[in-house]
């Protein structure tokens, strides 16, 4: 998938003069976080339970080479194989080799955030491979090529119009209609064609289980089901963070997981497989490939700060609390992971150089962090990421300040150095920036700093400094 | 080549400077362990029909034949899939098929995977199974799929009518998934349903039946 989030601010502008997405973005994320917040009541202590989820977070983070060993050799007792991806290149070419070599025409897919950061549907159908997405919200996406507008919803947000007109184009229905439902009914008949034919089934996974190799999926239509059920071959792929030390902890993280996600205290299905199917069994997979995929994040665990990010459990529950995702949507973030989640994982994976903005959309409200199921310290790490963009971090990719930021800055701390200098400078940086007032209002300073001024005014500089008003002070009193 | 890009995958991992691990906080013991039988089953009943299922207590076999009558019958169903789990077995629907008018096949009647297929997706309306467990704390049946659990019995059908004896409703997910990983067992795959198959992904407009069963029926057996 490429990464448009350089685009940032113009996507983002876009989808603000949008009335469509607008309309939606009042009621979504408002609607989803209040279930949210009913649905965590079921607990016997919400407060407890949440905590309790970010510590196994926590430990899985913390332990998560030996857990990853743990987990493999589980995984291959119980038949599944195993391979380990470095990057997309190799994640989307095990999968492409394995398609080719099944000699299979077409491949389905449950909804995956993963395969989306590889750009899998690309990498198939270079190589003749059709891919049929399986997720209703994936599936019109794929079909009007738009990225995910929300990690529960890919495309909420499409007007019903567009969807019939889309799906009258490629055949999916023979009579208009505007009827959610009726729309829905038909992707259900034709995707189940795909289904019942199926030779090659693709889903990503929730969670790993190191105790037992068991890869665990989330669902509420029945297509990661029927995934991991009809074909004779199964690719499930997991980004290497995805385990859990043990079925206990699982358990628990799904308890919290459907509750953030979409406020239900389980979401309709959830399946837990270890390994293929057993000889006798007459459907589910005869072969099981697991995919580790790393794509970065061992690089991002090298630093204890980023390696936070890779808590994350895709529950979305932040992009419904961030008031940044509440006015511009999904599409500004540019990749497969959007909001607040997306601001702390992208850098972490893609580098400083194409996400300089998305770092800086944040208001530091903190509100995604007290959501969080995994732990996550979004505001915390969004500072650290500008410090380290700041400073030119290489590892990172930082861009550092240009040469008039760092004179200034230099400048400063001359003038700082000496308080006669200072009050000298104040005194003729004042004057100079008040040529440019009108009324009491500076609106801009020709060659000045213009990213202040993009978004906000300098108030008029006062003609007498808070010392200079002091010193009169003093001498009336006297 | 995969092994090495395996240890070096586990080498940057393994090289990285780590943190000590949090303290788990003590979470409290889950409601559902105080409660008797006869509440796990109210519990679990409400619950099953909170997440959009349709839930009839059955006192004997007798009844729940004459149940399964009547809903078949109200749904206009001829053609039924069962699987050949320990709690359907005992109940001969085979044979309460040819009694009520309904066509009752199962999965070891296709010789092949392929004829199975066939007929799981397309010959038949709906889908019998039993269950290894129900759990009260949200309403879910729990199948542990193997020769005589078929995965797409409880799947592929518009409807799924799930029989759950009393004595396999448990408190919480986390006794089930003890009982069916004792000793060293894996199933292959074990799914926890609850509730029809949903979506909302069109205008969140919420609607059943997107890819599995749009109508789940539990009958609970004493």
């Amino acid at each position: 998938m490429n990464i448009t989030t350089e685009r940032f601010k113009e996507t983002a502008r876009q989808e603000l003069a949008n009335a469509h997405t607008q309309k939606f973005l009042q009621i979504l994320p408002l609607r989803l976080a209040s279930r949210r917040d009913s649905a965590y009541q079921s607990f016997p202590d919400p407060e407890t339970a949440h905590r309790y989820g970010q510590a196994v977070r926590d430990e899985s983070i913390q332990r998560l080479p030996e857990l990853l060993q743990v987990f493999e050799t589980n995984a291959i007792t119980n038949g599944a194989r195993v391979f380990w991806a470095e990057d997309s290149r190799a994640a989307n070419g095990y999968i492409v080799e394995l398609a080719k070599r099944q000699g299979v025409s077409y491949v389905t897919k449950g909804k995956s955030m993963v395969t989306e950061e590889l750009g899998l549907n690309e990498a198939l159908a270079q190589a003749g491979i059709e891919t049929w997405e399986t997720d209703l919200g994936e599936f019109i996406t794929q079909l009007l090529q738009r990225p995910p507008f929300h990690i529960v919803g890919p495309a909420l947000n499409i007007p019903v119009e567009q969807i019939r007109d889309i799906f009258l184009q490629k055949g999916v229905i023979d009579t208009p209609t505007t009827d959610p439902v009726a729309l829905g009914m038909a992707a259900r008949r034709f995707l189940r064609e795909k289904f019942r034919d199926l030779q090659m089934g693709i889903t990503g996974v929730n969670m790993a289980v190191a105790e037992t190799g068991t890869v665990i999926n989330v669902e509420n239509e029945g297509n990661i089901r029927l995934n991991k059920s009809s074909p004779r071959i199964l690719v499930c792929v997991m980004s290497l963070e995805k385990v859990v030390p043990t079925l206990a902890d699982a358990m628990h993280m799904l308890r919290v997981l459907c509750r953030s996600a979409t406020g239900q205290a389980a979401g309709a299905y959830i399946t837990l497989d270890s390994g293929p199917k057993r000889s006798d069994d007459i459907d589910g997979p005869e072969e099981l490939h697991i995919v580790i995929l790393d794509n970065g994040r061992s690089a991002a665990y090298q630093d204890p700060k980023t390696r936070e990010a890779l808590r994350c459990i895709r529950c979305g529950a932040c992009l419904n609390a961030c008031p940044v995702y509440g006015k511009v949507g999904g599409y500004p973030y540019g990749w497969a992971y959007s909001g607040p989640m997306g601001q702390v994982l992208t850098p972490a994976l893609q580098g400083l150089g194409k996400t300089g903005d998305l770092i800086r959309a944040c208001t530091l409200c903190h509100r995604c962090k007290i959501i969080c199921p995994a732990g996550i310290d979004h505001p915390s790490l969004l500072l650290y990421y500008r410090y380290k963009d700041v400073v030119g971090d290489r590892a990172l990719g930082g861009s550092g300040t240009g040469w008039r930021e760092r004179f200034v800055h230099t400048l400063l701390s001359v003038a700082g150095s000496d308080h006669r200098l200072w009050r000298l400078l104040a005194k003729i940086a004042r004057l100079a920036a008040n040529r440019f007032r009108s009324g009491d209002r500076i609106h801009s300073i020709p060659n000045g700093p213009r990213g202040w001024f993009s978004s906000r005014d300098l108030r008029a500089l006062p003609a007498k400094t808070f010392r200079e008003r002091w010193a009169q002070m003093d001498q009336k009193r006297n | 080549m995969t092994d090495q890009i395996r240890h070096r995958i586990l080498q940057r991992l393994q090289g990285a400077e780590r943190k000590n691990v949090a303290a788990r906080p003590a979470l409290p013991t889950p409601r559902e362990n105080h409660l008797d039988a006869a509440q796990l089953k109210d519990q679990f009943m409400a619950q099953f029909e909170a997440q959009g299922g349709t839930c009839y207590p059955v006192a004997d076999r007798g009844a729940l034949h004459d149940r399964l009558a009547a809903i078949f019958q109200a749904e206009g169903i001829t053609r039924a899939m069962a699987t050949t789990d320990d709690v359907l077995l005992p109940l001969d629907l085979v044979r309460w098929g040819q009694h009520s008018g309904v066509s009752v096949v199962m999965p070891p009647d296709y010789p092949d995977r392929r004829g199975f297929t066939q007929a799981v997706f397309d010959e038949v309306q709906a889908g019998i199974t039993g269950v290894d467990f129900a759990a009260a704390e949200s309403g879910t049946l729990i199948l542990a799929h193997n020769r005589n659990q078929a995965r797409l019995v409880s799947l592929a059908p518009l409807v799924h009518v799930a029989i759950v004896p009393a004595t396999r409703i448990v408190g919480t997910y986390d006794t089930a998934i003890q009982a069916l990983f004792t000793n060293g067992r894996r199933p292959s795959q074990v799914s926890f349903i609850t509730g029809p198959s949903m979506t909302a992904d069109i205008q969140a407009t919420m609607f059943k039946g997107m890819h599995g069963p749009q109508k789940i029926v539990a009958l609970v057996l004493e």
